[in-house]
């Protein structure tokens, strides 16, 4: 969520406060990311240690689509490449540019939300409930969190768009769009661990 | 020069007297007999542990002395007696790294035997007796797997109190059949969990005949409290007279008599959870328990030989009366044996409790909160459900229970 | 209730005008009355309310802990019955964990840590809001319960499975589980905003190693947060997936494994354990170089050893699990893991008694407090030493001794240092001195108190009485004069005497409310930047941001070393050194104006919470009107023009001197 810092922290350089030069939105970004890798680290964890208990339900390896995931990867991938050309755009001061790629960002987010929910339905069609087994529990949760993660950012890109758009930006746009990038590129990297963990390494 | 040294004397001497009232006061406050107390080791692992707690102890006493001597000293000298403001140092670096050493060599002393005792605590290779133990809510089960060089040809399956040879290495296999129990008896070995779905090994021995008393020390919801142990020693002659009653033939009673008639108003109300081996129906069919039907955990204490045991409900109620209870538990140690194979004889049974518990065991220990609630369980109890029975019924049963020697 | 009263004050609060063309709706504009307080994004309201909030459960869980001592006065007690004694005990954890320890040090961090590093307020202000109501919200949800079938019953660690449906059917563990993950999410939002103020926004000159102490110990304190709350956070989202969503994380006939509960569990709770410890180290370490009148005895090393804490803290979770079952080598590592942490503890205390040697100590009740925490910390860390020592630990281990241990560190280490903290910072809140006689009652029965309803659980535990028994027996109690049973009698005698300590504290807000008397500007000739600015500090805090060049600043603007006689001479008052700083005010001080959507979208989040137990349909409600107030605070600008709300001078008029280069 972004926030706007304190009008006083804002003329912190006014008035020679001791800082780390890293602005207040930016490093409080950082700081969320770096508790989110333990939130994940907890459901990888999870995941890892349950993959293989499948009960009565479905194997990973029966119903895992590699080819369909893989291709879905790639594209929250090059999510990450229209992401950096949206902040570079910004940091140019090139809006209408911005606006685009973030707009693509959004696009291709939403097309591997979508591809996760179709695979979801996939899945459950073929035994695969939220509680036939630990494997499934433990699966549809740590994919779930980052499939939220994953839709919280398109809003985020969605709304940055909005914003910017009406011109309703409070403080630096450049930096807004870069911090929405940095949540994005986490979002990004969870998935290649887990897709690497989840889809690539048999149990 | 004179001066110091005798305010340095004297200073050793105040230290000395001050450790000597602390440990005396500690121990003159202390119960005495305390069944659990985990400062009266009565085996070689409790032993071990005891040895680091005499290493462990006197050092965090004499430390603790030493800190909060100089505190006291430190808040009486430096009272503002108008005094003028101390210049303002900031703390002398030899002074910090020494305090940082001279604990850390305490502790690295105390680590190395710690070290030592956990993987010697550890060992189970010498093991001559395995015994499984299996804990629900709220009672254990012990079983004995057969192992004829201890005359045990059949498996024994019983609960309350945990039977075993003295002098003898004893591995018990622990687990649990629904939520996390801990098995302690503190005179013999500190406690370890019985985890579901696992299985955690806790070695035991005995130096000498006698009755330990013990306590689950996990949490396990609503009766945890209630949920006892007591850990029979006999010696090796004993225990091979116990084991051979465990697994003699069952006698029914005599037909027309009254412990008959308790026969079959137990057959009709008990036999559907509690096991008695050797019990018939009367087409001469073995008639086997099947409590995973109506207990959550899936198991009821097996009642063959009940009256050999001295408790009932987990441990929680004596099957034997006050006078009875009192000749086992304050029997010397050569003859303890003797005093508890005597068993639970009519003029000893603890008549109160048995018959209340038999007409209504969840008022006697709490085991479910809301029964409307057993919804997730599907139905199935935790613990002796409320079974209405007749005042008649339960006469018969108790002259019945009484057989089952 | 007192503790929020405002306090008079010679300084005119802020005035707030209508912000016109901003955000979704109108913002609020009332600077008294209930609505100034509700919809406020001021750190020091914010604090005071987390205060007030903390002490009101800091109340209940006494309650709880009260009827807990009276069940166990005598054998087989019949107060409560085996649900209910374990429902209390249960919840007597989890409230002064979660609902007051943790909310009382945030109370402290809101409020001082951004006077004792020179700021306007934090890096977020509506973040900072969003925290304390979120925090409300959790513990009505947790609290709730009582009042909706009965609360949680599986002890604050509650260990699977016996938290599963099957055996603790009524809803009280999930309203604990969504109690926490709110309160979780306000802690986490909480410890982001204060680490962003602590790194960005300190004075000019003050480096890291120049902040004061207690700065230095919230910080890492933050850390801690952010790296293990969400740990505990996976861990009560799979037990509530478990619970209402049909999940099987922890149910063993699916094949699941308890123990992933306890590690997830431990590694956010040993955490923990220093999130609730450290705040008081560091109130103490302010408490005590004051009435000692010098500086704290190797700041470096006590920052370091603060760090150390906190870092290996994280390393040694599994010694709350010698007994479950670990493998010995792991058992190994842990225990001497364990005996580490010992060392930058003791550091600690050595600190604090040398920053006392030299020194002239000023009895004051605050500094009773602060010796208070020295000396029963020490007791409770040397019993800590010897759980440390894995094979002894195992019969300790849930017993009363382990009871003892961390009463000794929770209550005689946290609790007496929050304590020192009240008497200490009274003043500088609400610019009234707490009274010193009922000080010294409210000390001294605690002091009793506590020693005598902690001091003989060591000696139950050692004698093998469990701990989360609902009633002991006769049977196991031994025999003698000092049987047990005389033990669990004084200690539940002591625990009223200790109740009656704190009663006295309460009088004292009382008493100090009606007639109180005024503070001077320096009570205490204290060391820190939050002295230097009136007692209320102004809305804005500082008139100008005071340029820091040495360690204790304050002091040091007070006293010169006399390099002819080497003692300390005073050569300023307070009053001159607040003079000059307001002499030489900022020009255009802007502070963030109040908003609501930190109330609304707590609101939403606590509704939102509930859809778990109630459905979906109160689930669609909660998360519109979480939605609702996202977009509402995104497009709030956090502040309205400077115009609005520039806090006018003291006689009212306008002044308008030029922005300093």
């Amino acid at each position: 969520m972004a926030e706007t810092a304190t009008h006083s922290a804002d003329h912190a350089a006014d008035h020679g406060h001791s800082s780390t030069g890293i602005s207040n939105n930016k490093l409080a970004m950082w700081l969320f990311l770096g508790s989110e890798c333990l939130l994940f680290g907890g459901l990888i964890s999870t995941y890892m240690l349950y993959r293989g208990r499948v009960s009565d339900g479905p194997h990973p390896e029966q119903i895992f689509d590699i080819p369909f995931t893989s291709v879905s990867s790639f594209v929250l991938l090059m999510s990450s490449l229209s992401m950096v050309l949206a902040v570079t755009s910004a940091q140019r001061k090139d809006y209408s540019r911005t606006n685009l790629w973030l707009l693509v960002t959004a696009i291709l987010g939403a097309t591997f939300v979508g591809g996760q929910i179709y695979e979801f339905t996939a899945f459950y069609r073929e035994g695969l409930g939220f509680s036939t087994s630990l494997f499934s529990s433990s699966f549809y949760t740590l994919t779930g969190f980052h499939g939220v993660h994953v839709t919280v950012g398109v809003i985020m890109l969605l709304s940055t768009v909005g914003i910017l758009k009406k011109n309703r930006a409070t403080g630096d746009k450049a930096e807004s769009v870069e911090i929405v990038g940095l949540y994005w590129h986490f979002v990004d990297v969870v998935w290649i661990i887990i897709f690497t963990l989840v889809y690539l390494i048999p149990a | 020069m004179d001066t110091v040294s005798r305010v340095k004397s004297s200073r050793r001497r105040i230290l000395g007297t001050l450790v000597g009232i602390a440990a005396s006061a500690t121990l003159a406050g202390c119960a005495q007999n305390a069944p659990q107390d985990t400062w009266e080791p009565k085996g070689p692992n409790a032993e071990m542990i005891h040895d680091l707690d005499n290493l462990v102890f006197p050092i965090a006493y004499v430390v603790g002395i030493i800190v909060l001597g100089l505190a006291l000293y430190i808040f009486w000298k430096f009272k503002d007696r108008g005094q003028e403001i101390p210049v303002q140092g900031h703390g002398k670096p030899y002074m910090e790294i020494t305090l940082t050493v001279v604990p850390a060599l305490i502790l690295s002393v105390v680590g190395v035997f710690t070290f030592r005792t956990i993987f010697d605590l550890a060992e189970t290779q010498d093991t001559e007796i395995v015994i499984n133990v299996t804990g629900q809510q709220w009672w254990w089960e012990y079983d004995y797997p057969v192992q004829p060089e201890h005359g045990i040809n059949q498996p024994i399956v019983t609960s309350g109190q945990l039977v075993f040879p003295a002098g003898t290495k004893v591995l018990l296999r622990e687990t649990s059949r629904d939520v996390i129990h801990s098995y302690w008896i503190p005179a013999l070995n500190g406690k370890k969990d019985a985890v579901p779905g696992r299985v955690h090994l806790l070695r035991l021995e005995a130096n000498e005949p006698g009755l330990y008393a013990g306590q689950c020390a996990e949490f396990c919801g609503l009766s945890h409290a209630n949920m006892r142990m007591e850990a029979i020693a006999l010696s090796k002659e004993d225990f091979a007279k116990w084991v051979a009653n465990q697994q003699k033939a069952y006698v029914p009673p005599a037909a027309g008599t009254v412990e008959a008639e308790g026969e079959a108003v137990y057959i009709a109300q008990c036999a559907r959870c509690h096991q008695v081996n050797g019990l018939k129906d009367a087409q001469g069919k073995p008639i086997i328990s099947a409590p995973d039907e109506y207990v959550y955990s899936g198991a009821a204490p097996n009642l063959t030989a009940l009256m050999t045991r001295n408790t009932f409900a987990g441990a929680m109620f004596d099957l034997v009366n006050e006078k009875c209870r009192a000749d086992v538990w304050g029997a010397p140690s050569e003859k303890f044996g003797e005093a508890y194979l005597k068993g639970v004889t009519e003029d000893c049974l603890n008549q109160k409790d048995l018959r209340a518990w038999l007409r209504n065991a969840p008022e006697m220990k709490p085991m479910y909160a809301e029964p409307n609630l057993l919804g997730p369980s599907d139905g199935k109890y935790r613990g002796m459900p409320y079974l209405a029975l007749t005042e008649d019924d339960i006469d018969k049963l108790v002259a019945y229970l009484l057989t089952l020697k | 209730m007192a503790i929020i009263e405002r306090p008079d004050t010679a300084t005119v609060p802020a005035v707030v005008t209508p912000s016109q063309a901003f955000g979704v709706i109108k913002r609020p504009v009332a600077s008294s009355g209930w609505r100034e307080w509700l919809f406020t994004v001021d750190h020091k309201k914010i604090g005071i309310m987390y205060g007030a909030v903390a002490l009101f459960f800091f109340i209940v869980g006494g309650v709880e802990a009260l009827l807990i001592r009276l069940q166990l006065a005598a054998p087989d007690g019949r107060i409560l019955s085996a649900d209910q004694y374990n429902q209390m005990f249960t919840m007597h954890g989890t409230t002064m964990v979660f609902l007051f320890g943790m909310p009382m040090a945030a109370a402290f961090a809101n409020y001082f840590l951004p006077l004792q590093i020179g700021a306007r307020d934090v890096a977020f202000p509506r973040l900072n809001a969003l925290s304390l109501w979120l925090l409300v919200v959790g513990g009505l949800i947790l609290n709730a319960s009582w009042f909706l079938g009965g609360a949680a019953d599986g002890g604050w660690f509650m260990y699977a499975p016996n938290s599963g449906p099957v055996f603790s059917p009524s809803n009280g563990v999930d309203y604990w589980v969504l109690g926490l993950q709110v309160a979780g999410l306000a802690s986490l939002i909480g410890s982001i905003n204060l680490i962003v103020t602590v790194l960005n926004m300190r004075a000019p000159g003050m480096t890291l190693m120049k902040m004061p102490i207690f700065t230095w110990m919230i910080l890492v304190v933050q850390f801690l947060l952010v790296f293990s709350l969400p740990v505990i956070t996976v861990a009560l989202v799979l037990l509530m997936f478990q619970r209402s969503y049909g999940a099987t994380f922890f149910d063993v006939s699916q094949g699941a494994d308890p123990l992933l509960w306890q590690h997830l569990f431990w590694i956010f709770g040993h955490p923990e354990v220093y999130v609730l410890i450290l705040p008081a180290f560091g109130i103490i370490s302010e408490v005590l170089p004051t009435f000692s009148r010098k500086p704290l005895f190797g700041y470096p090393f006590v920052v370091f050893s603060g760090a150390a804490i906190g870092l290996v803290g994280f390393g040694v979770w599994a010694h709350h699990m010698f007994a479950s079952g670990l493998g010995p080598v792991s058992v190994a590592v842990f225990s001497i893991a364990t005996m580490a942490i010992a060392i930058p503890t003791g550091v600690k205390v050595f600190n604090w008694l040398l920053t006392m040697w030299g020194g002239k100590i000023w009895y004051t009740t605050a500094m009773k407090f602060a010796i208070g925490l020295v000396t029963l910390f020490t007791i409770g860390g040397l019993s800590g030493v010897t759980h440390s020592v894995a094979p002894s630990d195992t019969q300790q281990t849930d017993t009363y001794y382990i009871v003892a241990h961390f009463h000794y560190v929770l209550f005689g280490g946290m609790v007496f240092g929050l304590f020192s903290g009240f008497y200490y910072w009274w003043p500088k809140v609400f610019g009234k001195m707490l009274n010193e006689k009922l000080g010294s009652w409210n000390f001294w029965l605690m002091v009793i108190g506590m020693n005598m309803t902690f001091g003989p659980m060591h000696i139950l535990g050692l004698q093998g009485q469990p701990r989360r028994m609902y009633v002991w027996t006769e049977a196991r109690a031994g025999e003698g004069f000092f049987n047990l049973g005389f033990w669990n009698l004084i200690a539940s005698i002591g625990s009223f005497i200790l109740a009656a300590g704190v009663l006295f504290f309460l009088i004292n807000i009382v008493h100090t409310a009606k007639k109180g008397k005024v503070a001077p500007a320096d009570p205490w000739d204290a060391r820190t930047l939050e002295w230097i600015t009136t007692n209320p500090p102004k809305p804005h805090n500082f008139d100008r941001i005071p340029v820091v060049h040495h360690l204790d600043e304050f002091f040091h603007r007070k006293y010169a070393e006399d390099t002819a006689t080497h003692t300390m001479k005073r050569y300023a008052t307070a009053e001159e050194v607040i003079k000059a700083e307001e002499d030489a005010a900022d020009a255009h001080i802007h502070l963030p104006s109040p908003s609501y959507w930190p109330l609304v979208l707590a609101l939403g989040i606590g509704v939102l919470c509930m859809g778990v137990v109630y459905g979906v349909p109160v689930m669609v409600v909660g998360a519109a009107i979480l939605v609702f107030s996202v977009f509402g605070w995104v497009l709030e600008p956090s502040t309205a023009d400077d115009s609005e709300i520039d806090p006018p001078s003291v006689d009212g008029s306008t002044k308008e001197i030029a922005p300093i280069g």
